[in-house]
């Protein structure tokens, strides 16, 4: 088969440059809203994600893991005596001031356990010791703090609600939805930096499951046993702080918006190329009806001119949005391209493409075969 | 007989007015005879090869192509009528410019369904035939006048069409490379039996001709 599409297509390169280039901006556009989003969503529940937890236990109407409130210590008690609970411990999730060399106060999000080893927790040490953390007045630091904080070394001391604590360790990839830099220190530690309305007081309870046990008959009994507080399953308690910022901050919309106005540049560069491509060509779909051509064959035309400007475009619009992943980095921004989002924003590329040339469909629906007759 | 069309009337709506552009026609064409339809301009005979040839729908009247009776109402049986049965030579050559010249044969056969190197060998045979063996891969744009015209004329006659119908193929040639063209034209319908229609004003037309019909304000005189 001659294919009278892609060489029509192809023999006008300006516009095909121009199309696909359309293509791409909205492409890139769409990759790094979405990836972005996608990496502050991942900040969301990084932690809950990567902490060794099946079923987390939270105070009641806790709205996500940074908005942390109180309960007694001593309900771990009743998950650690729940059957098919291998272990239980306590988790204090609190922002801390700290005290910068220069002077200024600033805010860490301290992560206290008993046993972070236990935990698998944090899950990237870069230096340090975790079981260190039980000796003392220590805590370990993000890398991402220094960005925020200036740099800092393992050995130096920062005053973190007005006692001095010695850096011991530094992890990476511990953050936070609102950017506020981790830390981690030992469960008691905390409690005594936090005072007096903190003694006996947790505000996450963490528990494993024994192998083999069922997930939703432990919640249920957890549940029954701590009727005052929520119970999840860690992929329940981390979608819910993920969908926490979506809904109650309008970042999903505004996400939405660009996703969609990303879309809407994509299908107006395409459509205009296409139809403008179509009016220029009439004469020659004329000819094609006149030999005995079809709407459908002229259709199929317009359709395959879509479809490869959407992979075209796609591949080119692609490759700046992973170029942008490291200069993100940089920046401090998690820009997270899933083969999930390829795959979507594939099939989203070629549905715009397809819905854009729609619009010369019905141009050449029109099309009066006797106009190959006009001079 | 290959063409009869027979009291084919054609009316336009130009606003609240009725244009009568065709009042009665009937004409009738054989295998291997090539006719000659002249005619002033507006006298109805660009309407008249495309209701022929199943482009435009005749207001009432009855066209028989090869004893098989149009249905003028069904475009998709028009379409089918034409990519059976009817090959075109345009005055503006109408060739795809990104297309060289053998694969703008190649295309026309591949919508009458000939695919593959069958159709291949049958555009580079009518290739061969209009004298355009060296211009195989060339594109439009690298033709002259006279040759884009042979790559129409051997895209009429490739897939065996019975009827060529021509709307002044000699419009935009020369008069040397007009007759080349119209000689080459005439033999071919002879030697390969096929029906030639050809609408001209170009009096050089009447030398290939079996038969001259002249047209005015809508009917055959």
């Amino acid at each position: 088969m001659v294919d009278l599409a892609r060489k029509n297509l192809l023999h006008d390169k300006l516009r095909f440059v121009i199309t696909v280039s359309g293509v791409a901006f909205a492409v890139t556009l769409i990759f790094v809203q979405i990836g972005l989003f996608g990496g502050l969503l991942d900040n969301a529940s990084v932690t809950i994600d990567h902490l060794d937890a099946d079923v987390w236990v939270t105070s009641s109407k806790t709205p996500n893991i940074d908005f942390a409130h109180l309960f007694p210590e001593t309900s771990v008690q009743r998950v650690r005596s729940v059957p098919g609970v291998a272990r239980a411990d306590n988790l204090i999730v609190s922002f801390m001031f700290i005290s910068l060399p220069n002077g200024a106060r600033e805010n860490i999000e301290v992560y206290a356990l008993e046993d972070f080893n236990r935990w698998h927790f944090p899950w990237n040490v870069v230096q340090g010791n975790l079981d260190d953390l039980r000796r003392g007045r220590y805590f370990f630091l993000d890398e991402s703090a220094a960005r925020r904080f200036g740099p800092f070394a393992v050995g130096e001391y920062r005053e973190v609600l007005d006692y001095r604590l010695k850096i011991i360790g530094t992890t990476r990839e511990a953050l936070s939805f609102t950017t506020t830099p981790i830390g981690f220190m030992d469960y008691r530690i905390a409690q005594t930096l936090l005072g007096r309305e903190w003694v006996g007081r947790t505000t996450y309870i963490v528990a494993k499951l024994a192998p083999g046990a069922d997930a939703k008959a432990v919640k249920a009994e957890i549940q029954r046993r701590l009727p005052h507080n929520d119970v999840y399953t860690t992929a329940e308690w981390s979608r819910q702080s993920r969908s926490y910022w979506v809904d109650s901050t309008g970042i999903g919309f505004n996400m939405f918006m660009t996703v969609l106005l990303g879309g809407l540049v994509g299908i107006v560069i395409v459509a205009q190329t296409l139809y403008t491509s179509t009016m220029e060509h009439l004469k020659e779909f004329g000819t094609v009806k006149a030999i005995g051509g079809s709407n459908g064959d002229i259709y199929k035309i317009l359709a395959e001119q879509a479809v490869i400007s959407a992979v075209v475009g796609y591949v080119l619009g692609l490759i700046p949005a992973f170029a942008l992943v490291p200069a993100m980095a940089k920046g401090g921004l998690k820009l997270v391209i899933t083969p999930e989002l390829m795959l979507a924003v594939f099939v989203g590329t070629v549905a715009m493409c397809l819905l854009a040339a729609m619009v010369s469909f019905r141009k050449v629906a029109t099309i009066d075969p006797a106009l190959v007759f006009r001079g | 007989m290959l063409l009869e069309a027979t009291d084919i009337h054609k009316t336009f709506q130009e606003g609240r007015e009725t244009v009568h552009v065709l009042n009665g026609v009937t004409l009738s064409l054989a295998r291997g005879e090539i006719v000659s339809l002249e005619g002033p301009s507006g006298s109805g005979k660009t309407t008249l090869l495309s209701i022929v040839g199943c482009i435009l729908t005749p207001t009432s009247g009855r066209v028989v192509i090869e004893q098989h009776g149009v249905n003028a109402q069904h475009q998709g049986e028009l379409a089918r009528v034409r990519r059976q049965y009817i090959g075109f030579v345009f005055q503006q050559f109408n060739l795809f410019p990104a297309l060289t010249a053998l694969e703008n044969i190649e295309y026309a056969l591949n919508i009458k369904g000939v695919k593959g190197a069958a159709a291949q060998r049958e555009a580079q045979r009518v290739l061969v035939a209009v004298g355009l063996a060296e211009r195989l891969h060339f594109l439009p744009r690298d033709l002259s006048g006279g040759q884009k015209q042979r790559v129409a004329v051997a895209r009429a006659l490739a897939g065996n069409s019975p009827l060529i119908l021509a709307d002044e193929p000699t419009a935009n040639l020369d008069s040397v490379t007009g007759g080349q063209v119209l000689e080459m034209f005439r033999a071919l319908a002879k030697q390969e039996n096929r029906g030639l229609l050809i609408v001209t004003h170009d009096p050089k037309v009447r030398a290939v001709a079996d038969r001259v019909l002249k047209i005015e304000d809508g009917r055959l005189i």
